[in-house]
């Protein structure tokens, strides 16, 4: 099995906090992967440095963009973008004021090459890339189910369809390696069901997921591989089942003591 | 797009071009009329950085200033024509733009406003201190005006701009000229590029855009636009003294698009149309109440007071409105319509 993200050793620093310390993992190709742990655990911050916003104090981080793989810590944001890892936020980001294709077209932008005299001159190429990218980006939509809110103005949406949009934004950069930051955070059980079958349908397009979830029948149910952070420290990796019975994961959410209970 | 606002529009577009011809149009007013045109030019060039990419520009009148006087300087010592000095100008306008650009790349907010606020006093002690270059304080007078001559293609004919009729027809064409390049870019990736460093710059950067390369075009293109309008205004006023330069016209410029609406380019326009002729309005009236013309200033405060206070957003709002009326946009509603109602 082919290894797409490897996560060695990587350590990050603030100051004298230490975010994370020390975590190793893999990601497989085609799987997806759950990173879990209580608040403040570390990881979002292992997000960030996987997507290029942070560069990792120590540590390496390799990535497989097809052929050998590349060592990728302390690239910017947008070259790992480019290179094939996209992400959404924690708390949405999107575009608030542009409408919902905007937000999808943003997130080509990657993907699409025309600059400023295409677009003064309004070149043959130019019209043909728009009309190209209205297209794409609506078929991204269509793909998470907002194809006919296309024309609406992004903070309008709805909680879920904003969530929705953030990975249909993601998605239009044609990632390899997808980055998932609660995308169920907020959601009611009805739209975590609809997210499920999302994710379902994003890992048959052959983009291998990373997970951050609080939502842990959500996590169990869909997660194949859990890494386990806790207080920046890895604490456990393996399956649901064995995730759900080591104690040291139970003591971390639940307290010591819990664990023999 | 109904029928009604296009025949709307032609009425306009009839009307300003009519409106030299009309017996109310006199010297003074058609002064007035280019002196708005100007000033829209300058509007919709400033609009670029605070408007699309959320980055507030206090130094915008340093590339007017910088145009102006590469026009007066190459017109004055070199004779050279308008039209050849207009690219040179702009061009010189875009290499200042990125120069100034380069060390404020990682600014935002009120530490990139503090450097621009500096360029532009530097730009006018530059003018004020450099005599050899620039005549200093003592100003430049003398510019010649704009003509065309077609000596070059071996016709005997020449037209010298003596009046200000031929101003106002060149700068509706600037104006005009502006605009279109400005909603197409509005419209187009570069502009959703810009717009989304305005709304997130870090989800920005995570869809891929390199924030350095996209500001550093916005740098570029919004001093090229302002210096055209300074090209213009060296060989419409002939006359160029630092003190046209001062940070108040910046400031001006910014109070124009905040009152037409941050990246609006309609709004910048309205803006430029707004304040340039309460300002003349006032000029004329303050007298009759006894009031120095300089309380105007107070006017202009206050109008922003207002603006604040009841319309934060401007008077047009809406960013990106240019591409909510693009042809591919419209044809997508119908589009969506029609699959909604089968």
């Amino acid at each position: 099995m082919d290894t797409i993200l490897n996560i060695d050793g990587v350590s990050k620093r603030f100051g004298g906090l230490l975010a994370l310390a020390d975590v190793s993992f893999e990601v497989k190709k085609g799987h997806i992967l759950g990173l879990i742990g209580p608040n403040g655990a570390g990881k979002t911050t292992m997000f960030n440095c996987i997507a290029g916003i942070y560069t990792p104090t120590e540590g390496t981080i390799t990535f497989d963009k097809g052929g050998a793989p590349v060592s990728v810590g302390g690239s910017r944001p947008e070259q790992m973008t480019q290179m094939g890892v996209a992400r959404t936020f924690q708390n949405i980001r999107l575009f608030g004021s542009l409408p919902v294709l905007d937000n999808v077209r943003i997130g080509r932008h990657c993907r699409a090459a025309q600059g400023f005299w295409g677009a003064v001159l309004r070149t043959k190429a130019q019209k043909a890339e728009e009309k190209l990218l209205v297209e794409q980006s609506l078929e991204y939509l269509d793909f998470v189910g907002l194809k006919h809110k296309a024309l609406d103005l992004s903070s309008s949406l709805s909680y879920g369809d904003q969530r929705r949009l953030e990975i249909a934004r993601a998605l239009a950069s044609q990632p390899k390696l997808l980055l998932l930051d609660e995308p169920a955070a907020g959601m009611n059980p009805q739209e975590t069901g609809s997210l499920v079958d999302l994710i379902h349908a994003i890992l048959e397009k052959d983009v291998t997921v990373v997970l951050i979830e609080h939502d842990m029948k959500l996590v169990m149910s869909i997660c194949e591989h859990l890494v386990v952070l806790d207080h920046g420290v890895k604490i456990a990796e393996g399956g649901p089942r064995e995730i759900r019975e080591n104690p040291e994961v139970i003591e971390a959410y639940l307290g010591r003591g819990a664990a023999h209970a | 797009m109904t029928g009604q606002s296009t025949a709307l529009k032609l009425l306009g577009l009839c009307a300003l071009l009519a409106f030299p011809l009309m017996p109310f149009s006199s010297e003074y007013v058609l002064h007035v009329a280019v002196l708005i045109m100007v000033y829209a030019v300058l509007a919709m060039g400033l609009n670029v950085l605070p408007g699309f990419c959320d980055l507030l520009d206090l130094g915008y009148v340093g590339f007017y200033g910088i145009g102006a006087y590469t026009a007066g300087i190459l017109s004055l010592n070199y004779d050279m024509s308008f039209w050849v000095v207009v690219p040179l100008a702009a061009a010189l306008g875009a290499l200042c733009g990125v120069l100034r650009g380069a060390p404020t790349l990682r600014l935002s907010g009120d530490y990139f406003a503090i450097v621009t606020f500096g360029f532009t006093e530097l730009v006018v002690l530059f003018l004020t201190n450099e005599i050899w270059l620039t005549r200093g304080p003592l100003g430049m007078p003398g510019i010649p005006p704009i003509d065309i001559n077609l000596s070059w293609l071996g016709i005997d004919w020449r037209y010298d701009f003596m009046s200000e009729t031929p101003y106002y027809y060149l700068g509706l064409l600037m104006v005009a000229f502006v605009y279109v390049v400005m909603c197409r870019i509005e419209d187009s990736r570069l502009g959703r590029a810009w717009l989304s460093i305005k709304e997130d710059p870090l989800a920005a950067a995570s869809c891929g855009i390199n924030l350095m390369a996209y500001k550093s075009v916005a740098f570029a293109f919004s001093a090229a636009v302002g210096a055209l309008a300074g090209c213009f205004m060296a060989r419409w006023s002939m006359f160029l003294a630092p003190d046209v330069f001062k940070f108040w016209e910046s400031f001006l410029v910014l109070c124009m698009i905040v009152l037409g609406g941050l990246g609006n380019i309609n709004g910048a326009i309205v803006g430029s149309v707004v304040l340039i002729a309460l300002g003349e309005v006032l000029r004329v009236v303050l007298p009759h109440f006894g009031l120095p013309t300089e309380t105007r200033f107070l006017a202009y405060g206050l109008l922003m007071i207002l603006i604040m206070r009841f319309k934060p957003g401007g008077i047009f709002p809406a960013i990106a409105a240019t591409s909510k009326k693009s042809r591919l946009i419209m044809d997508l509603k119908a589009r969506l319509q029609a699959e909604r109602a089968g």
